[in-house]
């Protein structure tokens, strides 16, 4: 077993160093609250179950170690909670274990089967050995264990069969911890491992890439960190992930379990061919894992949200995109124009920084250089807000709105260049970082504190991946911003919408932010409008099917996403769907215009519905 | 086989968003650096033929001042082998160039040379073929691919002709082709190979006893006159009302303006201040006339 455990150490301690801080008391409240697991709810309570079945009994052998004499009444207690705590486990074992044979597909999580047999075996024969015992010694307290009482009127009162049970009951429970290490069931120690060491900053933050050594991204597993590799490790394969990906159920061939699945199986397969890291006969992570499979993900972090034990499949799929783009140069032949784009002109259109204040022509929009302008917030418009036509409109509106509230802003105008996002989700880091440092250097320039973004990759990306690299400002979405305007009286919204409006929640916005409210604020301040939400919502918001660079890219694998989810906004019976992203906009709009309705709800965004509402 | 890529740093005008008429509306934001496009083509087309035939050598080959290096030295980390430029800043006409290149060329041993079919900026499309003149070579204009039979001393090439029209060639080496748009996309870099190109020494080159004076000049230069916007079509699935709105919205534009008051008199100076001032009268004119 120890030799075992080591294994499997060293299976995943080969990876890469990375600084993580451990955190003993979130461990604990996880393991305690299990609210992670109990994300969804019936395999959650059974496993909930399970893991108190297992831990209390534990507690009182231990217990009995120490303090062998236990008082009478108590121990009656204790052996009704144990009696009571084994039928439930045997219930839940049971579900579980259906849940498991019943599972099929591809890679259909087996290997879980045979540790919960023998958790089944150590159960029933235990209420065995009781019964039997029962039925030889009968004591007045048979009621304080029931199992063992019921059974013990079936079964002969044999000395033999009880220590034949107590044996097999032994021998199990021997069985069961010997065989940790190479069975499912080690998830007991490298789940609560990857829980102990989970990431503590913003979520969604990826690795940084030391552009000057270290690798460029992960050609074999050898590139990834040790964290990255205990994620492999701690799978349990319960396939959450998979459930809630846009990318698996839209039909292409990404799913994030089969992902940390590969890499854990080659993981497994170096440490038994003695494989040291940094050695080129790795196995390529892109033998086991497709160019499709990478390309396919939008990075919406649904994956990470739902994963019960904290694993990030969503880092090694940029790991790989980082592999692909930096190393090798090859990205999907559509995103190929947009990189080329960003880096001759700086914008993800390609119209030129000359272009990047049209939308605000005539419209008497300050610079922040412009003299006596003293301004609080920089409004930081994005390329969608200054290029796409549609979106144009929406970077209007704040105008407007803040005009209205008095606000003293100013944009950058012509100095602001794409904030990198979409160069960074497709894994061109370089890019990235000459981006971060030109736009770094403008805003540090004008001596800004507080910007205000429209578009939810710029809020995520100046918010959470600036400040690493020398941004020092506080950044605010203008859903936030806007929210806080109606709040403060700033802004009255007075015209009514008597309509009924669904709301799309931004992934960046909503799962990497944990920006709901604001949203939800807006829309209940303006007079009429009645506020019904989808099926998928808040966290379990479903990707528009437009980030993680996808926006570029043409979907001619499976279903569109954008038209699943425009479903599920029609099936609402909404009016209008309010969202706060560019990519949602677009991709909402066109989902809904796929589906050819007669009366198709208008996609608008939040900005827009303030706005008008405002007169 | 040597195959040298005459690539042309270009200054790309893509907008006109100044608002000075002196400088044609041009703001200095409106011009970017970069290298021609379709040299990029040349590039890759010259790198495939040299992955076809597993040896060769590339040459990269510029003229002129250093105008957009950073692009350039990209297109060295593609993959190129050398990068020569020939230095100088001298006023020089198609004719006078590919003098000069073809001098460069001779004397690099070159025996096939690709360059874009145009440049970008001025569209002459005349210096490869001037250039296989001073060679002596025979030339072959805007091909879309090419494979080299070496042991023929031969390539074969797919050439745009036009109206949709594809040809095929073969043509005898050494050569001269111009490369056009086509399939071929120019790939990109890896960081290595960029960063390794970040240092590389560019060779120099100078041949200042063959500029020549230009025999053609270009005296003066018209820029287009601004286009009338354009208005998307309305999206059809909505009402009249917003259909209408919309196209209302796409071609609004606010007018601003100044109102003159005052007696006839200031009112005429303010017109002919305006006027002179946004350059429709030249001042010296405006005054003989008062």
């Amino acid at each position: 077993m120890v030799v075992g455990l080591e294994r499997r150490w060293t299976t995943w301690r080969m990876g890469l160093d990375e600084a993580r801080s451990g955190d003993w008391p979130g461990l604990v409240v996880y393991l305690l609250g299990h609210k992670q697991i109990l994300k969804n709810p019936y395999p959650g309570i059974a496993h909930l179950i399970l893991f108190f079945g297992f831990v209390v009994p534990l507690l009182v052998v231990i217990l009995a170690q120490f303090a062998f004499a236990i008082p009478l009444v108590p121990s009656w207690l204790l052996s009704l909670l144990l009696n009571i705590l084994g039928i439930v486990m045997l219930i839940g074992t049971l579900f579980l274990l259906g849940r498991r044979i019943r599972s099929r597909g591809p890679g259909a999580p087996k290997r879980a089967i045979l540790p919960l047999v023998i958790i089944a075996i150590i159960i029933v024969t235990g209420f065995l050995a009781e019964g039997t015992r029962l039925s030889i010694v009968q004591s007045k307290f048979s009621w304080t264990s029931p199992v063992g009482w019921l059974f013990s009127s079936g079964l002969p009162g044999s000395p033999r069969f009880m220590q034949l049970m107590i044996r097999v009951h032994f021998f199990a429970v021997l069985f069961f911890i010997a065989s940790l290490p190479f069975t499912f069931m080690r998830h007991l120690a490298s789940a609560s491992l990857n829980v102990y060491y989970r990431k503590k900053g913003p979520r969604g933050e990826l690795r940084p890439v030391c552009l000057e050594e270290g690798p460029l991204g992960a050609r074999s597993i050898g590139d990834l960190s040790w964290k990255q590799l205990l994620d492999g490790e701690a799978c349990v394969s319960c396939g959450r992930c998979e459930e809630n990906c846009p990318a698996f159920i839209s039909g292409k061939p990404l799913s994030p379990q089969k992902v940390i699945r590969d890499i854990l199986e080659q993981m497994e397969e170096a440490n038994r061919n003695g494989i040291m890291p940094g050695n080129p006969s790795l196995p390529l992570l892109e033998d086991a894992i497709t160019g499709d499979e990478i390309w396919s993900c939008t990075t919406c972090m649904a994956c990470v949200e739902h994963c019960p034990v904290y694993i990030e499949p969503m880092d090694k799929i940029i790991e790989m995109r980082r592999y692909q783009a930096l190393s090798r140069g090859s990205f999907p032949a559509e995103a190929r124009p947009m990189i080329r784009n960003l880096e001759i002109y700086g914008d993800v259109n390609g119209k030129g920084i000359a272009h990047r204040t049209d939308w605000a022509l005539n419209r008497d929009v300050p610079l922040i250089s412009s003299e006596g302008l003293d301004a609080e917030i920089l409004l930081w418009v994005g390329c969608s807000g200054a290029f796409h036509p549609r979106y144009q409109e929406v970077s209007r509106s704040l105008v407007e709105i803040l005009k209205r509230a008095g606000v003293r802003f100013g944009i950058l105008g012509k100095g602001e260049l794409c904030c990198g996002d979409p160069a960074r989700r497709l894994g061109e880091e370089a890019l990235f970082l000459d981006l971060v440092r030109k736009n770094i250097n403008r805003l540090t320039h004008y001596h800004v504190k507080k910007i205000v973004t429209l578009c939810p990759h710029c809020f995520n990306t100046l918010k959470n991946e600036y400040p690493r690299l020398g941004g020092d400002f506080e950044v605010i979405h203008a859903t936030q911003f806007v929210a806080g305007l109606i709040k403060e009286e700033r802004i009255t919204p007075k015209y009514p919408l008597t309509q009924k409006v669904t709301i799309q929640d931004p992934c960046y916005l909503g799962r990497v932010n944990q920006i709901y409210e604001p949203l939800r604020e807006i829309c209940r301040a303006v007079p009429g409008l009645e506020l019904k939400e989808m099926k998928r919502n808040r966290e379990n918001s479903f990707c528009c099917g437009g980030g993680g660079g996808r926006m570029w890219m043409h979907e001619s694998l499976g279903r569109h996403i954008n038209q699943i989810r425009a479903e599920e906004a029609s099936e609402t019976g909404a009016d209008l769907v309010g969202t706060a992203c560019p990519y949602c906009l677009t991709m909402l709009e066109d989902g809904l215009k796929f589906l050819e309705m007669e009366r198709p709800p208008r996609v608008l965004d939040l900005i827009d519905i303030v706005a008008s509402s405002l007169g | 086989m040597r195959i040298i890529v005459c690539v042309k740093q270009i200054r790309h005008t893509y907008a006109r968003t100044g608002m000075d008429p002196e400088k044609h509306f041009l703001a200095p934001e409106d011009r970017i650096y970069r290298i021609n496009p379709y040299d990029e083509v040349a590039i890759e087309l010259a790198l495939r033929t040299k992955e076809h035939m597993g040896a060769g050598e590339i040459i990269i080959l510029t003229l002129g001042p250093l105008i957009a290096e950073a692009e350039l030295r990209r297109c060295l980390a593609m993959g190129a082998d050398d990068l020569y430029q020939i230095d100088t800043a001298a006023e020089m006409d198609s004719w006078s160039k590919s003098r000069v290149l073809a001098r460069a060329i001779k004397d690099a041993q070159g025996d096939l040379v690709l360059c874009g079919k145009e440049s970008l900026d001025n569209q002459s499309g005349q210096t490869g073929a001037f250039m296989s003149q001073h060679l002596a070579v025979p030339f072959v204009s805007a091909i879309t691919d090419l494979t080299v039979l070496e042991e023929r001393r031969s390539a074969t090439l797919q050439r745009k002709a036009g109206r949709g029209v594809r040809e095929v060639i073969e043509c005898p080496l050494p050569a001269v082709f111009s490369v056009d748009l086509g399939p071929i996309e120019p790939r990109i870099p890896t960081y290595s190979d960029k960063k390794q190109a970040r240092s590389f020494p560019i060779r120099k080159l100078s041949y200042d006893n063959e500029l020549k004076p230009p025999k053609i000049v270009s005296t003066k230069t018209f820029p287009p006159s601004p286009r009338p916007k354009k208005v998307p079509a309305p999206d059809n699935t909505l009402e009249a009302f917003y259909r209408i709105q919309e196209l209302l919205i796409g071609s609004r534009i606010q007018k601003s303006g100044e109102m003159l008051r005052g007696n006839p008199e200031s009112q005429v100076e303010g017109i002919i201040a305006f006027l002179q001032k946004h350059g429709f009268l030249e001042s010296g004119k405006a005054q003989k006339e008062q």
